[in-house]
């Protein structure tokens, strides 16, 4: 209330008590008139203050496009970005199994042929050979030489593979750190709203961010569906042999 | 043969250190970002530099721009490994002078297969 209707008040309040001791009846009826008049004008202004409040908090609200764009894009892109996480190191999880299922029986074979040979040999030093089981044991290291060989390898490829499995966490990491960013936006951007909606905000729209088209992304989700993105290691060597690279 | 390998990411390092040792490349050594990078690059004795693209601090496309620009470095081979696989981002890593582009994940056989082609290059030259 501003102090000039503050002031019409009081005076109107200030008659209205003499009328009624001086008993005028008419002259207290003109003062209650005044009285409940600027009452109502007060209410109007109230009234009129908060629908201009509610029209601006609603157009802020409408304005926000990066709120709505979050809602509408970036939250199901999270989806599909959090189940990449869920699917990629699943894959990592069963390719390490795997190859650790494939290695346990060839370190078998490997303790197998080694047994066997502990025992022959420690004959072989005791000098508990015949002739005949000494080209017995020959024929043995001879057969079982490649064997171990090949075990070998194949245990290193094995351990090769299990190592580039874990290639998963820095794919699935630069996708959980988009996700933190995004969760801190929206965030912050729900501070805005409520900070808007309780209060007015001097708020500007922000300017739609310039493409950057080669900024850095990370693994690409659903790339299949993307045509300016390439899918396996073939489509770049064609893309960077067809710039006669 | 000294090898720097540039990732964020001291899992994805260890795979690539590892795969280069199965290669026969036992000296390496490792910076997290292109900013870390490029200091041990300027100090000299580093032959060969294997860069991911997306890292904080400088991106592996920027350490790439700053090692071409630089005539002490300028010559350097530069393989990225990276998951970024847009094609402008290809384009623009071929402009900018890479010698090969892995995409993650990759394998033991593609790696050794770039690295045998820049060297092939090298030594036609």
């Amino acid at each position: 209330m501003d102090s000039s209707q503050k002031a019409q008040q009081l005076k109107a309040a200030r008659a209205l008590v003499i009328a009624l001791e001086a008993d005028e009846e008419k002259q207290a009826q003109i003062q209650l008139g005044i009285l409940a008049q600027s009452q109502e004008s007060d209410l109007f202004h109230q009234v009129g203050k908060l629908t201009r409040e509610l029209h601006e908090a609603l157009s802020n609200f409408n304005i926000d496009s990066r709120l709505i764009d979050l809602a509408e894009t970036e939250i199901p892109n999270t989806r599909e970005r959090l189940n990449y996480v869920i699917t990629t190191t699943e894959e990592a999880a069963h390719k390490t199994l795997g190859f650790i299922d494939k290695s346990i029986p060839l370190t078998s074979k490997l303790k197998h042929i080694t047994d066997e040979f502990d025992s022959s040999w420690h004959r072989f030093r005791m000098e508990q050979h015949s002739t005949d089981e000494f080209s017995a044991f020959e024929k043995d290291i001879e057969s079982y030489l490649p064997e171990v060989k090949q075990h070998s390898d194949q245990i290193h490829n094995n351990l090769s593979e299990m190592m580039l499995a874990q290639g998963f966490q820095d794919l699935t990491g630069q996708v959980i750190s988009q996700v933190i960013s995004l969760v801190e936006e929206v965030e912050s951007n729900l501070v805005r709203l409520v900070q808007v909606s309780s209060q007015h905000l001097e708020h500007k729209q922000k300017d739609s961010k310039p493409v950057d088209p080669i900024k850095a992304e990370g693994p690409q989700i659903n790339a299949e569906n993307k045509p300016n993105v390439v899918s396996n290691q073939d489509d770049v060597d064609d893309l960077l042999s067809s710039l006669g690279f | 043969m000294k090898i720097l390998i540039v990732d964020d990411f001291s899992t994805m390092r260890r795979i690539i250190k590892n795969l280069l040792r199965d290669l026969g490349f036992n000296n390496t050594t490792e910076a997290d970002d292109g900013l870390t990078a490029l200091p041990i690059l300027q100090a000299g004795g580093i032959d060969f530099l294997v860069t991911d693209w997306n890292m904080p601090g400088m991106q592996g496309i920027d350490l790439l721009k700053a090692v071409r620009a630089d005539e002490n470095l300028a010559s350097m081979p530069v393989l990225m490994v990276t998951a970024e696989t847009k094609r402008e981002q290809i384009i623009t890593a071929a402009q900018a002078g890479v010698n090969g582009y892995i995409v993650k994940p990759f394998t033991a056989a593609t790696l050794k297969e770039k690295i045998d082609k820049i060297f092939e290059r090298i030594d036609a030259q």
